[in-house]
């Protein structure tokens, strides 16, 4: 059953006096435990997919359905519970609080998803595990390495058991070898806990872990 | 529960800082001008809370106890016969000059009066006895007047109004409002300052109740039979007294106008701070956004961090403000740093910090959570 539902997705942006339409029509499913690769040139909309099905934008026509539940178009309020509930985040940037320690990066997202306290802590620290980072629980993020970081982000990600993972560009900022460590990882993960992985990439490295790929060509998406 | 607030507030500990500088800056200047302005006003009604008369009569229209006007003394019989007063006696309250030993001149309070022990004048007496004051040219005068004219002991002598008094005690704490040093002296002695002014006459009458007497009632009475003059209940004189100075003077305006620049100082290095940490830290609450906070959420961690911006700078605005009071008390000024005003004082830092941190609200409305995906 598919976990994530994108039918002919289209978005609009105002610029100025003029309609630009980046989005035409794009369509998407990922199953559980699926790892899909979206790949697509600078300006092909992939970005604009990525935060539609995120649910950090809602489309101007088409159906996005998250975890068996239709996204409103008409209701952009209800959009953080999807996220809250229903999708992790991994971005190239990493995106980790800097004041946070790594373990606190991944409690601070579970509290937001609801779950508070020593439960939170524990859970964070067994998220932290997962991805070998328990040596590393109580380091600030300016005391890790990119592919650390990186694996902070994950452990983020999967915080709150969300369904769907998705990653921006996520090897971009890292060595090819620390790269495919978090592919590696990546791939164990959606595998083991069967969480659909949609990637967002430019790395044809990605290919080797993903399920499947797809390409974004002005604003539609091949299969 | 991990407290993003406070980690992202100490993370960067230069900016707390400054914010919390800027708190405590302006709370030490509120607390500065309005404990000095209170400790002034104290001044000018201490006399009148340090007496043990229910009733003090004016001449009609006296402002303030400073500044008095001379009636009959024989009005105090009339007053005497008035059921409910158990007793009622001649005050009078002068400026004299004090000639001083260098030549030069200054201005003191006299308070004058037959029996001092009675009324509980005066209320703190470092060095000699009040009592002696009746037996002639004797007065009792305050230490704070060795700043203003120069150092004295007892047993030395000053000329008042050209009359040579002998030194026979030291009061503390009895000041005017104007700053000018009270002296003590018989209620003769005094009318003999300014015969054509005082003589057979006095600028008040105080007046006692009989246990259980009506003082509404009686305070009617008197005025009844004194048509010319005032007669006032203590608590309002002592508010009459110090109303005159901070509402004919300009005085009250000015401090107002203090408290409110110091209140802008905090309200704008607060508002500023936590703006530009706000805009620093916006690719933090966008990911905030990201992973599912809300708005709500977002406000939450601003407001709490002004809470303790402004909780910190208040305790350190606050310790500053108790460490200048010894210098203050050094230099002859009172600083008045009551539990009303501290806590008036906190309330105010909080409110407007919190208003200073609105200003940030409407970046984090407009935030687009997609921002993490823009490098």
């Amino acid at each position: 059953m598919a976990v994530l539902e994108a039918n002919d997705v289209v978005k609009e942006f105002a610029e100025g006096s003029e309609t630009v339409r980046v989005l035409k029509g794009a369509s998407l499913s990922l199953e559980r435990g699926e790892i899909v690769a979206l790949e697509g040139p600078s300006g092909s909309g992939k970005t604009t997919f990525l935060t539609i099905v995120g649910c950090m934008l809602t489309p101007t026509r088409g159906s996005v359905v998250i975890d068996g539940r239709p996204v409103d178009p008409k209701r952009p309020a209800a959009l953080p519970e999807f996220r809250r509930r229903s999708i992790g985040f991994v971005f190239q940037q990493f995106n980790l609080f800097p004041a946070l320690t790594a373990a606190e990066n991944v409690e601070y997202a579970l509290n937001l998803k609801g779950r508070k306290g020593p439960e939170a802590r524990m859970e964070s620290h067994r998220l932290l595990d997962e991805v070998g980072l328990s040596d590393r629980r109580h380091f600030l993020p300016r005391d890790l390495s990119g592919g650390q970081k990186q694996r902070v982000a994950i452990a983020r990600a999967l915080a709150g058991d969300a369904p769907i993972v998705l990653a921006d560009e996520p090897t971009a900022n890292l060595d090819a070898r620390v790269g495919e460590q978090v592919l590696g990882l990546f791939r164990d993960l959606a595998h083991r806990e069967g969480r659909a992985l949609l990637i967002v990439t430019h790395d044809p490295k990605v290919r080797a872990v993903a399920d499947r790929a797809v390409r974004i060509h002005d604003g539609v998406i091949f299969n | 529960m991990v407290d993003l607030a406070r980690k992202l507030l100490f993370h960067d500990k230069t900016r707390f800082a400054i914010t919390v500088s800027g708190v405590a800056f302006a709370v030490t200047l509120v607390f500065v001008q309005v404990g000095l302005f209170e400790g002034l006003l104290t001044n000018a009604s201490l006399a009148i809370e340090k007496t043990n008369a229910d009733l003090w009569i004016t001449a009609r229209g006296t402002p303030n106890v400073d500044f008095s006007n001379a009636f009959s003394e024989t009005l105090v019989q009339r007053v005497r016969s008035v059921p409910g007063v158990a007793r009622a006696d001649n005050l009078i309250v002068w400026f004299a000059r004090v000639s001083l030993p260098s030549g030069a001149s200054e201005n003191a309070v006299v308070y004058a009066l037959k029996d001092f022990e009675r009324w509980g004048l005066p209320w703190s007496v470092v060095a000699g006895d009040p009592r002696d004051l009746r037996r002639g040219k004797y007065v009792l005068l305050d230490e704070s007047a060795a700043k203003r004219f120069g150092p004295f002991n007892v047993g030395d002598y000053r000329e008042f109004n050209g009359q040579r008094l002998k030194i026979i005690g030291k009061t503390r704490e009895a000041k005017s409002f104007t700053t000018n040093p009270i002296a003590f002296v018989d209620y003769r002695v005094a009318q003999a300052f300014e015969p054509n002014q005082l003589d057979n006459r006095a600028t008040y009458v105080l007046v006692k109740l009989a246990p259980g007497a009506d003082a509404k009632a009686v305070q009617d009475e008197i005025r009844r039979r004194l048509p010319h003059n005032d007669v006032r209940a203590r608590d309002e004189w002592g508010q009459r007294s110090r109303s005159y100075w901070t509402d004919s003077t300009g005085l009250g305006l000015n401090m107002m106008m203090t408290v409110f620049l110091g209140c802008l100082v905090g309200v704008v290095v607060v508002a500023q701070t936590l703006y530009t940490s706000t805009l620093e830290h916006i690719k933090e609450f966008a990911t905030v956004k990201a992973i599912g906070g809300t708005n709500g959420e977002i406000y939450k961690i601003i407001a709490k961090q002004a809470t303790i911006a402004g909780l910190v700078g208040f305790a350190f605005g606050t310790a500053m403000a108790f460490g200048l009071r010894p210098v203050m008390a050094g230099i002859d000024l009172k600083l008045v740093l009551g539990p009303q005003l501290v806590g008036t004082v906190l309330v105010g830092t909080l409110v407007f910090c919190l208003a200073a941190s609105a200003l940030s609200f409407r970046q984090v409305a407009r935030l687009d959570p997609a921002l993490v995906f823009r490098g």
